[in-house]
């Protein structure tokens, strides 16, 4: 188990999260190094495939972050985007995925330190539940 | 009058003055206990309209397959609760002009399952149904039995929320409706959620694994219409074809999500699965936290704002960390 | 013979040497064909089941050949031959109309037809045990295609179920050699013959009379163009529940997975239904229409099959009445174009 890292998909907004995990490099803020990162433009561009599909693809969990609400660079995307995780995480925990497999966080430009603990206790909490087994697809 | 009769009356008139160039409700199957879809033209016709339990295929499909299948035309059609919504789900998309449709409401108290009729009878094949009211006659060759309404009735049915027509040009008969219905509807996704998710994660694979992937439930869902599937690109291609549960569960949980918010609980994709799977399950389940965060559902009105298009400033996140 | 009491025997024995598939009524009702070890839950009284058995043969999904960086490494079956028990006179006559497309059956003699290796190794070893129906459901139609409850095309075994018993009949030099290794099995005696053709004629009986296709796969070309097929389309939603549930449709879409050096060809279900079914890769769809696929599964079945292998690619199981969402019933549609033109609309 000491072994094992887990590998998580960190989806992140380039205004905010995406900054802020800048601000984290830059500040030599150390937290484990589980997470990949994809920088989207704002987090209503993420689209539940990218998530159920990191899943099958062999992801432990997945990490998506973007700017506070009223925040956003785009005025309003990560509004829908909330209408649209609070309906897909609920789902995923009904059908019998951890709950912890996928998180989302609200992080902005300046929170370098709260990304870098966003990021440990998403790594704990995905180390703690082991390797994903659920929706991983053979090849 | 029985809701039939009038329902052909009206039918009848409305080709008979070309207020409609074509009407669509539901006539006799072929099969027994059945009824089907028919597109009248001539008011001649309007006899071979009925209204009973038999009548569950959604009417609201055919607006959306074939795009501008019924452009030019004005439609007239005959609406239980959940097609009615349907409608309008599809008018506030913009897929229908609401001057080109007049929408007849007819009162529902639910359609059978032919998978629940046939249960009811042991498999064995039943020829003709009587509608009791509270009861069903069942018989066939060498056998006459009586069914309770609800052991033969659809699973949207039994928990159904809006019997009745959401926005209708005439509505014909008193109302209808079931007894128990929010209850029931919460009590199913209630049941799963108290099972622990290694158990919730053991049926749903079991439950969905039935699953052939012949996507029956989308193409019969009135509010599938994207012209190519997601299922359908290759370009990158999103999910597989295969029957591995990890393909079939990203379908399932993907095409929820794409009908979240707009989904009317019709029971349409459970009631076309040749695999019999549960598909309402997941259905509700979302129909359900759309309701309860966001306090809309689908299709109640033709100037609203669809709901996964729309946010209020302070909505419930405490999934989020922030 | 065999008494029914050993029919659990019988299974199990069959499930030494073979991979053993049957119907099997569920839980919840449904009536399914499953891999099955012993007689629990096997129902000889409901006739067709839900979906056909062609996917024993002819899977939904199945892996053509694998590649990773030690090489490709094929996905033909190399599994235990398969057994299947009950199955319809239907079933089993799709399953040799498949045969003709897959497996060995040449066209004509002296033209060389590629045989698909997965195909033939599920189903050149397999031993089919049929099932004579007792009771015909009012969608069984197999007397349109001149099958009846009791016929054996297809079959190696024809079994009767007589109560306390089931007579086996072989009906291959195949069933009956596996017939001699069965020791549970006693011989039929003259009045087992007889019980055994009452019940075939019993049910024959009982199907509605046939309505001749005679010529019709000549006329439907001539009726390419009718006016009839706007109504005869205008219920279908091309939801494809028919194309699945059908024994003897076999369109399939091929595709490949891979990345990072290791992937998989696959081989699954497709259907004419589908709006994409000839999409082409110019955007060009010649069958955009709802109308165009509905027509273009009837000629199939009933014009192009028969040009191409003189045989209608329908069985009359009736499953695809059955199972239709808005209830299309092709018997109606035969029986509409079979009938003389007269160009109303009907």
């Amino acid at each position: 188990m000491s072994e094992w890292n887990p590998r998580i998909l960190a989806i992140l907004c380039n205004w905010c999260s995406y900054a802020g995990a800048d601000l984290a490099g830059v500040s030599r803020i150390q937290y484990p190094p589980s997470i990949r990162v994809v920088r989207v433009p704002c987090s209503g561009r993420v689209d539940p495939l990218f998530i159920l599909k990191s899943l099958q693809s062999g992801f432990d969990g997945v990490l998506v972050s973007g700017c506070h609400p009223g925040d956003c660079h785009y005025i309003s995307g990560n509004y829908v985007a909330r209408r649209r995780f609070a309906v897909l995480k609920p789902l995923l925990d009904f059908i019998g995925i951890e709950p912890d497999r996928v998180q989302f966080s609200w992080i902005s430009a300046g929170e370098g330190e709260r990304f870098a603990q966003v990021v440990s206790k998403v790594t704990e909490d995905i180390r703690r539940l082991g390797p994903a087994k659920r929706l991983v697809k053979k090849t | 009058m029985s809701v039939e009769m009038e329902l052909r009356a009206a039918a009848c008139r409305l080709l008979e003055e070309g207020t409609v160039d074509l009407f669509i409700g539901w006539e006799r199957g072929s099969l027994p206990a059945s009824a089907v879809p028919v597109f009248i033209t001539d008011p001649a016709d309007a006899d071979r309209l009925v209204f009973d339990i038999t009548c569950g295929t959604n009417p609201a499909v055919y607006f959306t397959k074939d795009h501008r299948q019924f452009d030019g035309k004005r439609v007239g059609l005959a609406l239980k609760g959940c097609d009615s919504r349907a409608m309008v789900q599809n008018i506030m998309e913009k897929q229908v002009e609401r001057e080109k449709v007049v929408m007849i409401g007819v009162p529902c108290r639910g359609v059978l399952d032919r998978r629940r009729v046939a249960l009811a009878a042991d498999g064995r094949e039943v020829l003709e149904l009587s509608d009791l009211g509270d009861a069903v006659r069942l018989s066939g060759r060498g056998f006459d039995v009586e069914a309770p309404r609800e052991a033969i009735l659809a699973d949207s049915c039994l928990a159904c929320a809006h019997p009745d027509a959401s926005v209708a040009d005439l509505f014909l008969g008193a109302p209808g409706g079931m007894e128990d219905a929010g209850e029931r509807r919460l009590r199913r996704v209630r049941e799963y959620e108290a099972l622990s998710p290694a158990e919730r994660w053991e049926r749903t694979v079991l439950e969905y694994g039935k699953c052939i992937r012949c996507y029956a439930c989308r193409n019969v869902c009135p509010s599938c219409y994207c012209e190519v599937c997601f299922v359908d690109q290759n370009d990158p291609r999103w999910i597989g074809g295969t029957c591995e549960i990890t393909d079939t569960l990203i379908f399932h949980l993907i095409r929820n999500l794409h009908v979240a918010g707009r989904c009317v609980e019709c029971g349409a994709c459970a009631r076309a699965c040749p695999a019999g799977v549960d598909l309402l399950l997941l259905n509700r389940k979302v129909a359900i936290e759309v309701l309860e965060r966001f306090g809309e559902e689908a299709g109640m009105e033709i100037g609203a704002k669809p709901i996964m298009a729309d946010f209020r400033e302070d909505e419930k996140q405490e999934f989020i960390m922030g | 013979m065999l008494d029914r009491t050993a029919l659990g025997r019988f299974i199990s024995v069959l499930a030494g040497s073979y991979d053993v598939h049957a119907p099997v009524t569920a839980c919840d009702g449904s009536f399914e064909y499953a891999p099955v070890r012993t007689a629990e839950g096997l129902d000889g009284t409901r006739t067709v089941t839900g979906l056909s058995p062609k996917g024993i043969f002819f899977p939904k999904d199945e892996v053509l050949f694998q590649y990773d960086g030690d090489g490709i490494r094929s996905g033909e079956a190399s599994c235990r031959p398969i057994a299947v028990w009950g199955m319809r006179g239907c079933d089993a006559r799709s399953l040799a109309l498949l045969d003709r497309v897959f497996g060995s059956a040449v066209q004509k003699p002296g033209e060389e037809r590629f045989q698909d290796p997965y195909w033939k190794a599920r189903y050149d070893g397999a031993v089919i045990f049929g099932a004579v129906c007792v009771k015909p459901l009012s969608t069984c139609f197999c007397n349109w295609f001149g099958g009846s409850p009791s016929s054996t095309e297809g079959m190696d075994v024809q079994v009767t179920d007589l109560g306390d018993a089931f007579l086996l009949a072989p009906v291959t030099p195949e069933g009956e050699e596996l017939l001699g290794r069965m020791d549970m099995l006693t011989q039929a005696a003259d009045t087992d013959l007889d019980a055994s053709r009452e019940v075939a004629h019993r049910a024959g009986a009982m199907m509605s009379p046939p309505f001749s296709l005679e010529g019709l796969d000549r006329r439907l070309p001539e009726l390419f163009h009718d006016p009839a097929w706007a109504g005869i389309a205008a219920p279908c939603v091309n939801c494809g529940a028919c194309t699945f549930a059908c024994p003897t449709c076999h369109c399939f879409d091929v595709q490949d997975e891979g990345r990072n050096g290791r992937g998989r060809r696959l081989r699954v279900w497709d259907s004419c239904m589908f709006s994409s079914f000839t999409l082409e890769a110019s955007g060009h769809n010649p069958r955009a229409r709802s109308l165009e696929r509905v027509r273009q599964r009837v000629m199939h079945k009933f014009s192009y099959f028969p040009a191409n292998y003189g045989e209608r690619l329908c069985t009359g199981c009736g499953r695809c009445v059955a199972v239709c969402p808005v209830g299309f019933d092709i018997r109606k549609v035969l029986r509409g174009l079979g009938a003389p033109r007269d160009l109303k609309k009907d």
